[in-house]
């Protein structure tokens, strides 16, 4: 404790301003001080001035992020409401989870004015039809009659939704370079949906997709088979995104496990 | 348009506003995230989620706090040192910290060249201070230690470390030439 904090009487909660500006502080004693900081003015100059000075530091550590990030971050934007101020939610306490990671719990509807539609970009969405289409030709090697004729219907399901005057691609990408693409027509309520990078499963496993809509459980969409595209229809215009979870063999009723990738449909023309 | 006044049009839920933002800070909040965290894919999971508490809480920025800037940067320092010190408790980094720990902290991420002048005061500032009050300010602030730790590890009496990450901010403070 310096002399001028003594004669002061400011005490040993006030020397812990620069602890606390770095962030330095357990959690108790963060607390604590926290506190302190609603009733002593000069502890929140000095602790507004300490953290100016903090974050010279983190401005000196800027780095590019990873370019999927962003789309990543815009797409969740599209799909995730905003608090008001000073009010906070029991929502809004809960430890945020990334869009790939949202819990079992359908995203919840957007409170704000209905944000503006935003277009796919050209090059993403593209890509991402390449996705879908590149794994229908993936598939054709070691058939049988019986599974070509399969492919066969599905490809013409496929074809189906893509000519549909409304079908729109987006695919989503995570931290391990694994994608989730998705062509989804909003007026025929179909979706076709891809994984890549999933690699095997252990066996009894099998990857899930769910349908994620506002303050409803979440709805099976049916059951991957490898790099197979999953026809999915039934989609109402109120849903919202697509996760997709690891349960055991034959599928669970309601989702057992956190997603392993979850993709919002706002930019393929549901979430109204 | 500024980061403080974008952050008002994101508060009444400009989609626009926010990508501009987060061409503006996006690269901050990863690279210190980066930098505490080390680990890329962790890294991009906390950036992810810091970004998106950016979007939610928008409405709670009060600008005669400080800065949006300060806000961000605060905010994502805040949920790189919980996962941090998450993970230290898991026993997870302990080999990659004996691997590291013969160099500064600030020559972790020298071929993140992307702050430019910026990184370059900051480092020679750095530079500037005392041995002491250089390793209190980024033993806390880079690699996520209390100052528990960080007196651990010194061996200093807390007080002592305390004071030196205070005088070791001021002095960062006078060489940058204010706030910026």
């Amino acid at each position: 404790m310096s002399l001028a904090d003594r004669l002061l009487g400011r005490g040993d909660l006030h020397s812990l301003a620069a602890p606390y500006a770095l962030d330095a502080l357990e959690p108790a004693e963060r607390h604590r001080f926290e506190k302190h900081l609603k009733s002593c003015d000069s502890c929140a100059a000095e602790v507004r001035a300490l953290s100016e000075d903090a974050v010279r530091l983190a401005w000196s550590a800027a780095a590019p992020p990873p370019a999927a990030m962003r789309d990543r971050v815009l797409a969740a934007v599209r799909t995730t409401p905003q608090e008001s101020p000073g009010r906070e939610t029991a929502r809004a306490r809960a430890p945020q989870l990334p869009p790939h990671v949202w819990g079992t719990q359908p995203p919840p509807r957007t409170r704000v004015s209905r944000p503006r539609p935003l277009l796919v970009p050209f090059a993403t969405a593209t890509a991402a039809a390449a996705l879908v289409v590149a794994s229908l030709f993936a598939v054709q090697a070691n058939r049988t009659q019986e599974q070509l004729d399969a492919q066969q219907a599905r490809a013409s399901e496929i074809a189906n939704v893509l000519a549909a005057p409304d079908a729109r691609a987006t695919a989503g990408e995570d931290a391990e370079g694994r994608t989730i693409g998705v062509v989804a027509s909003a007026s025929k309520g179909r979706a076709i949906v891809t994984l890549r990078g999933y690699g095997e499963l252990s066996s009894g496993r099998v990857h899930q997709l769910w349908l994620m809509r506002p303050d409803v459980q979440p709805r099976s969409l049916g059951l991957f088979d490898g790099d197979t595209p999953l026809i999915a229809s039934g989609l109402d215009k109120s849903a919202t995104s697509l996760a997709v979870t690891v349960e055991p063999d034959g599928g669970s009723p309601q989702p057992t496990t956190q997603p392993v990738v979850q993709l919002a449909l706002k930019s393929v023309g549901f979430g109204e | 348009m500024e980061a403080d006044e974008l952050l008002v049009l994101v508060a009444g839920g400009d989609q626009k506003a926010f990508e501009e933002l987060y061409g503006l800070v996006s690269g901050p909040v990863y690279g210190l995230v980066r930098r505490v965290l080390r680990d890329p894919a962790q890294s991009e999971e906390v950036a992810q989620e810091v970004l998106l508490e950016l979007w939610r809480s928008a409405a709670k920025f009060d600008p005669r706090r400080g800065s949006a800037l300060s806000w961000v940067l605060t905010l994502a320092h805040r949920r790189a040192v919980d996962r941090v010190r998450s993970a230290r408790a898991a026993g997870e980094r302990e080999q990659r910290e004996a691997l590291r720990a013969n160099h500064p902290a600030f020559d972790h991420v020298a071929e993140e060249v992307e702050a430019g002048l910026e990184r370059e005061w900051v480092r020679r500032c750095l530079d500037r201070l005392t041995a002491l009050q250089r390793q209190s300010v980024t033993l806390a602030y880079y690699d996520g230690y209390t100052y528990r730790e960080v007196a651990e590890r010194l061996s200093l009496p807390l007080g002592t470390v305390k004071t030196r990450m205070r005088d070791g901010l001021t002095q960062l403070r006078k060489c940058l030439g204010g706030v910026a």
